[in-house]
């Protein structure tokens, strides 16, 4: 058994974990019943992505420093997670939103802030397949990586500085009753265990393919043929 | 320092000579805001009524797309010559070479503004005013310097002409926010012009800060 079997072993039990507590000890929600349950794994993942997001960050930051290769893979493998917990954090509060709001979508400062925060980093993967493989597509990708990061709590606080007649803010604002909280924070540090594991094998996977030599470089028209990449 | 700003106005007098000399982008770009109206008009159908409403939607639709053409012809010339290497190669610093055709970059979508705002005055019944035109081009010069720091990046890329919106937009959006809100007040809407126009300030200095910082990572190679 590899490690990282047993990190993903871990991490599926934990999370089975999670969905018990969600489905089996948590109490139901007075107001909105059985839709609230979403909650739980709705606003971890968000917390989840936005770690995933800070990851890549301090990785691209690291990058432009030091041009480690290493760098560049944690910040390859975060953005790649992050993206997933995002389309998942968006996915399930649609589904939040129909029952309790009436509609998939509101133009809401946070969904609009989460949905900018998608687009960013899934232009920053796109970039990633695009640019020349090695060194030019790493600069660039921690140049938009580090942007990203700084627009995303921006585009959140200017629209809501104006937009104040959204609905008020879907996490807690009283306490929760001790059973939600303890449910809430088991999910949280279950999907952040989740989170982790799923980097950490990407971080394998793209060590892997920086091993493997790449073929023949395709030279897309107008880009000048380059010096292949020296070996790590 | 003295020597850096030397080199960024040699180098955006170098674009705009090249622009007067060709005439090729601005006459472009005041044809596409026109046509952005007309489709507008299509689109919502707009009338006495509703034109207000719609004219701040409109402007930055317009302007933001506009923008998108004006930074990807930004390195164009430059990609087709290779002459950017050659500018590479001087002992000049990469932030100065990067801030003349940014700015030379900004001077042409403000040309296209000059048409764009007079235009839409003129067919939507909007007022033309002081805080009107202080806020977009307050927009435009940190929007130019994100367009342009994308535009120099995608420039080497494959599929520049599709990634070029996708990495630039999300980024404009706090301009479009803080801008859209100033515009709608100075047509004639109620909220805070000083607030938006301060934030898009802020955001400015944020983000040319930022981008020169940025630059030398996007040009050097």
């Amino acid at each position: 058994m590899t490690r990282y079997t047993r990190l993903t072993g871990a991490a599926v039990l934990l999370m089975l974990v999670a969905g018990a507590l969600i489905f089996f000890y948590a109490p139901e929600d007075f107001l909105q019943k059985e839709p609230q349950r979403i909650f739980y794994l709705h606003v971890s993942a968000a917390i989840a992505a936005f770690a995933c997001f800070a990851v890549v960050l301090g990785a691209s930051v690291a990058y432009l420093r030091t041009e480690s290769p290493r760098a560049d893979r944690l910040a390859r493998a975060a953005a790649l997670v992050g993206v997933v917990l995002t389309t998942v954090t968006l996915g399930m509060g649609m589904l939040y939103a129909k029952p309790i709001w009436g509609a998939f979508w509101t133009w809401d400062a946070r969904l609009t802030s989460t949905l900018v925060l998608w687009i960013i980093y899934a232009g920053y993967l796109l970039l990633r397949r695009l640019a020349e493989p090695g060194r030019q597509a790493a600069r660039f990708a921690a140049v938009v990586g580090i942007f990203g990061f700084v627009d995303v709590p921006i585009v959140y606080f200017s629209v809501t500085w104006w937009r104040t007649q959204h609905p008020g803010p879907v996490i807690v604002t009283n306490a929760l009753p001790p059973e939600m909280l303890l449910t809430f924070l088991v999910t949280m540090a279950c999907t952040l265990f989740l989170a982790g594991t799923l980097v950490a094998i990407r971080y394998q996977i793209e060590t892997l393919m920086d091993e493997v030599p790449s073929p023949a470089p395709s030279h897309p028209v107008g880009a000048a043929p380059r010096e292949p990449e020296p070996a790590r | 320092m003295n020597r850096s700003v030397a080199v960024a106005v040699a180098v955006a007098r170098k674009d705009l000579t090249s622009e007067w000399r060709t005439r090729e982008l601005v006459p472009a770009l005041g044809q596409f805001v026109v046509l952005a109206l007309v489709i507008a008009n299509f689109g919502f159908q707009i009338d006495s009524q509703n034109a207000p409403v719609i004219a701040p939607g409109v402007l930055w639709l317009a302007l933001v797309f506009a923008g998108l053409v004006a930074f990807g012809r930004a390195f164009a010339a430059e990609r087709e010559q290779a002459s950017l290497e050659a500018m590479l190669l001087t002992p000049a610093p990469a932030a100065a070479i990067f801030a003349g055709k940014a700015m030379a970059a900004a001077l042409l979508l403000i040309a296209c503004e000059a048409v764009l705002l007079p235009a839409l005055a003129l067919m939507f019944g909007t007022p033309l005013n002081v805080p009107l035109v202080a806020a977009v081009l307050i927009a435009t010069v940190g929007m130019a310097a994100l367009g342009c720091l994308f535009a120099a990046m995608v420039a080497r890329v494959r599929s520049r002409e599709v990634l070029l919106p996708l990495l630039t937009l999300p980024l404009w959006i706090p301009f479009i926010v803080a801008g859209g809100q100033a515009v709608q007040v100075a047509m004639g809407a109620t909220g805070n012009y000083n607030q938006a126009v301060a934030l898009l300030i802020d955001f400015d200095i944020l983000f040319v800060v930022l981008t020169s910082l940025a630059a030398r990572f996007v040009l050097d190679d």
